[in-house]
């Protein structure tokens, strides 16, 4: 191997340990934060100990001055001083590990070429998932496969600030990288991705080249051994517009290839979906959630026992084809009009007090108008209805126009389709991805509710069914804390200061947390097992529109425009 | 040699006054400028800026004493550390070079006295005249001269100041920088002029005969700052005595125009103003280099003891 030059060497005034250690850089040498550097050890035995490490922090000081004001006598020429300069390296790999500190005095090698995968423990790695390039040299920064796809580990957890975090940008990446790098083999072409789109419309121009990608930009797709193109096969599923007989799906800007998304109160009635409406419909210490579960109970034999056809539900002899009509029929049952009557007890469950069932029709009632629209059995279709996960690759599920509540709903329930199919397909291959951001209103810390339950079943057992969750939110601390440690990988964008502190970051070490606050847009630090220090890496502009202004001539037209919308449509 | 280490600390060997060097029978001729009626301070021209100044100083430190062994007889002697360099001052930056350091083991010529190896450090002999204080002080102090003179003759500039007398080092570009008066060139009619200098003022010049190096060129001069008392501030400075009077005039207004921009200011040299930045940051910088007296000593009490390196 041919001589290379030393950065500097270990500096004897700080501690040396095996874990991090200061290096004093050489005259007209420099190291930046995130350089890799390694320095070798000789035991007394023979044995070369050789210890790989990136810069954490970097300094510079006057040597011989006293005071803060000595710089001005210093910079005048009049007081003798010397600039030294000083890095500190947390270790990332020691090969083989033998854990003894470098010495002091010993020459400090910057990593290049090939030495990158062994100071990244890269080398025995078989499976590499580009996962974007180091800051520092823009070179590839590989994902060992197999903490992601659950042979080692699963799961992705994504922390950042709105906006500028870029956190739904880099999963969509790492998508993108696992569809299209080739690490999943053969195997890519059956593995699917479910991404919720939680607000504006980023997601859903997935299939459109960006038209502001520049020459640069695909270039850094090529160092990652990518092709810089939009993504090949997308579904998207979109709630009704609100009042439109036709169900035609609401998105904004996204008018071709979208599907509408609602079930069918038959549908709502068989698969019980019920609780799903209610935020805390698991919580023990809430009373009204028997009447919930005594509710699910009737509706499903309803539905069972005597369905309309159509999509809609016989009950108690009434025919309910819309969600109104469904909430009618069922707080009939609960509040006659009769008050000598009281509650049918196979609906309301046994022992319930008149507020109970109270609260159990307000909050039911107060759900009508943000759900009413997904479910219905009054459209064309609604007998064939069901919601198709299966036929793309990528189904990106549009939620951001939608109230908190009804997002809710429709997380739960299309989150727990997928999994149910995926355990009844009794095999983990091939892989299903879900997107998922603001975790912290599906599965916050404190408090339960059947769409946490569902995410915890998906973080706790996913990895063995092949469900693997890339999560995202703003703040970890408020988020299930075995959601997040589940997550074999973890990536931190850009944070807020307060936030920063916080023990869920404490895999970052210290000066990466405080540069997390500072953290452009494009920039994450990105935490595997196999490293014990995250690395900072950049991710190359989407190739694909995040909105109308960006996306291209569709691919699939080959070049053709879209047609542009007729301002005078519906006009008579 | 056998040898044994002091068990004191170095320090309290040291309770003698160390003796002037500065020549006290010198002839002084203080009418070479001016006439004695005529004595006044005399403005320095305005401050400049030079392109390079240079300053020399050397630094020594008493390691341990030792007690050299020989046939019945113990001698006392004394490991000392030297170190000498050169702050070279352009405008914005000043640099430490010509770094030397030497280890010495200061005995009477007499006694059997040969160099001391350690693991890290080699004293080499350096012959004094016989045991007493004066004599080893004198050992080291000749050492250190010799060192500083060293690093001049390495450096070519226009204007190196030796920190404290000449004594003999004449070549053209050397200055005589000397803070600790123990001696007053002047009469006692003349002093009054000192008290009267005023910051940059320096009094005319007077020669000096004889003594070691033959005649220098000398006079006073007043640094900024602050004036505790009348001769706060007052430093001597001293030029090889060849040429003119006139010769030597013009270089002490370059010398006095040059050097009160170094004058130091009180919070940060114990002795401001007239340890100059350059030498003050000089001295920390050789004091480092001397090494750790402890770690030195230690290895000293080891080889006595008989220990191999």
């Amino acid at each position: 191997m041919a001589e290379i030059e030393s950065v500097g060497r270990v500096l004897g005034t700080d501690h040396s340990t095996p874990l991090a250690f200061w290096v004093a850089v050489g005259e007209h040498q420099h190291l930046q934060l995130d350089d890799l550097v390694a320095v070798d050890r000789v035991l007394p035995t023979g044995e070369i100990i050789s210890i790989y490490g990136v810069v954490a922090k970097v300094r510079a000081r006057h040597e011989g001055a006293t005071f803060d004001s000595d710089v001005f006598l210093i910079a005048d020429g009049v007081l003798p001083a010397v600039v030294s300069e000083a890095a500190e390296i947390q270790v990332t790999r020691v090969a083989p590990e033998t854990f003894v500190p470098p010495l002091p005095g010993a020459p400090v090698r910057r990593v290049v070429g090939e030495e990158r995968d062994e100071a990244l423990d890269m080398t025995e790695v078989e499976r590499k998932l580009p996962a974007g390039l180091t800051r520092e040299s823009s070179q590839p920064m590989m994902l060992d496969l197999d903490f992601l796809d659950g042979t080692k580990g699963a799961h992705v957890n994504i922390s950042g600030i709105s906006g500028v975090a870029t956190k739904t940008s880099y999963a969509t990446f790492l998508l993108y990288s696992l569809f299209n790098s080739g690490v999943l083999g053969a195997a890519a072409a059956n593995t699917k991705a479910l991404i919720f789109n939680v607000k504006g419309e980023d997601l859903l121009f997935l299939d459109r080249p960006n038209n502001r990608l520049d020459e640069d930009q695909r270039a850094l797709y090529g160092v990652l051994g990518l092709e810089a193109r939009p993504f090949r096969s997308i579904g998207i599923l979109a709630p009704p517009r609100r009042g439109d007989p036709n169900g035609t799906p609401h998105t904004g800007a996204r008018t071709t290839g979208v599907g509408p998304l609602y079930w069918t109160v038959a549908q709502f009635c068989r698969l019980r979906l019920l609780p799903f409406l209610f935020a805390d419909a698991e919580d023990e210490r809430q009373q009204y959630t028997i009447v919930v579960h005594a509710v699910t109970d009737q509706l499903e034999r309803c539905a069972r026992t005597t369905p309309a056809g159509d999509g809609a539900v016989r009950v108690a002899g009434r025919t309910a084809r819309t969600f109104d009509q469904l909430v009618d029929v069922v707080c009939d049952q609960l509040q006659p009009e009769d008050p000598e009557e009281g509650p049918d007890p196979r609906w309301s469950g046994r022992s319930v007090t008149t507020g109970t069932i109270n609260a159990f029709v307000r909050r039911l009632s107060s759900a009508r108008r943000h759900v009413d629209h997904l479910i219905r059995a009054d459209l064309a279709d609604a007998e064939t209805h069901a919601i198709d996960l299966d036929s793309q690759q990528v189904t990106v599920v549009d939620l951001h126009l939608l109230h908190d509540r009804a997002k809710r709903f429709v997380v739960g329930v299309v989150l727990r389709q997928a999994f149910e199919s995926k355990e009844e397909s009794g095999t983990a291959e091939p892989l299903q991805f879900v997107v998922l951001d603001e975790l912290n209103k599906y599965a916050p810390r404190s408090s339960s509710s059947p769409i946490k339950e569902i995410l915890l079943d998906v973080a706790e057992r996913g990895r063995s069914l092949g469900i693997i969750l890339i999560g995202a939110q703003q703040t970890a601390s408020e988020v299930e804390r075995r959601i997040v440690s589940n997550s074999a990988v973890r990536v931190v964008g850009r944070l807020d200061t307060a936030e920063a502190g916080r023990e869920q970051y404490g895999f970052l070490p210290s000066a990466q947390r405080q540069r997390s606050t500072i953290l452009k847009p494009g920039a994450m630090f990105v935490s595997q097992p196999r490293l014990p220090v995250p690395v900072l890496i950049e991710f190359p502009f989407p190739a694909w529109a995040t909105r109308t202004a960006e996306a291209g001539p569709d691919s699939a037209s080959s070049g053709s425009a879209d047609p542009l919308p007729d301002p005078f449509a519906g006009l008579t | 040699m056998r040898f044994s280490v002091e068990t004191w600390a170095p320090e309290y060997g040291a309770s003698v006054n160390w003796p002037s060097i500065e020549e006290t029978d010198d002839e002084v001729d203080v009418e070479v400028e001016k006439r004695i009626s005529d004595w006044a301070p005399i403005d320095s021209p305005p401050p400049t800026i030079p392109e390079e100044i240079v300053f020399i100083d050397g630094i020594q430190r008493i390691d341990a004493r030792i007690w050299i062994h020989h046939e019945g007889l113990s001698t006392p002697a004394v490991c000392a550390s030297l170190a000498a360099g050169a702050t070279i001052c352009r405008p914005g930056q000043a640099l430490i070079e010509d770094v030397k350091v030497c280890r010495v083991l200061i005995a009477p010529a007499s006694s059997p006295a040969s160099p001391i190896k350690t693991r890290h450090a080699v004293y080499e002999f350096a012959p004094a005249a016989d045991a007493t204080p004066e004599a080893t002080y004198r050992a080291i102090h000749d050492r250190r001269h010799h060192m500083e003179t060293r690093v001049a003759a390495a450096i070519r500039s226009d204007l190196i100041v030796f920190d404290g007398p000449l004594r003999g080092r004449n070549h053209h570009n050397a200055v005589g920088y000397v803070k600790t008066h123990h001696r007053f060139y002047l009469t006692d009619g003349l002093k009054p002029v000192l008290g009267d200098l005023g910051d940059g003022q320096r009094t005319p010049l007077f020669l000096i005969g004889g003594g070691p190096g033959g005649g220098r060129w000398s006079w006073y001069l007043r640094l900024p700052g602050p004036r505790a008392h009348p001769f706060a501030g007052i430093v001597r400075l001293e030029l090889p005595g060849v040429g003119t009077a006139d010769e030597a005039v013009a270089r002490v207004g370059l010398v006095g125009s040059c050097l009160p921009r170094f004058a130091s200011e009180p919070h940060r040299e114990s002795r401001s103003p007239q340890n100059l930045y350059p030498i003050a940051g000089l001295e920390r910088q050789l004091r480092q280099r001397l090494g750790d007296q402890v770690f030195l000593d230690r290895e000293l009490r080891i080889m006595a003891a008989g220990g191999t390196m």
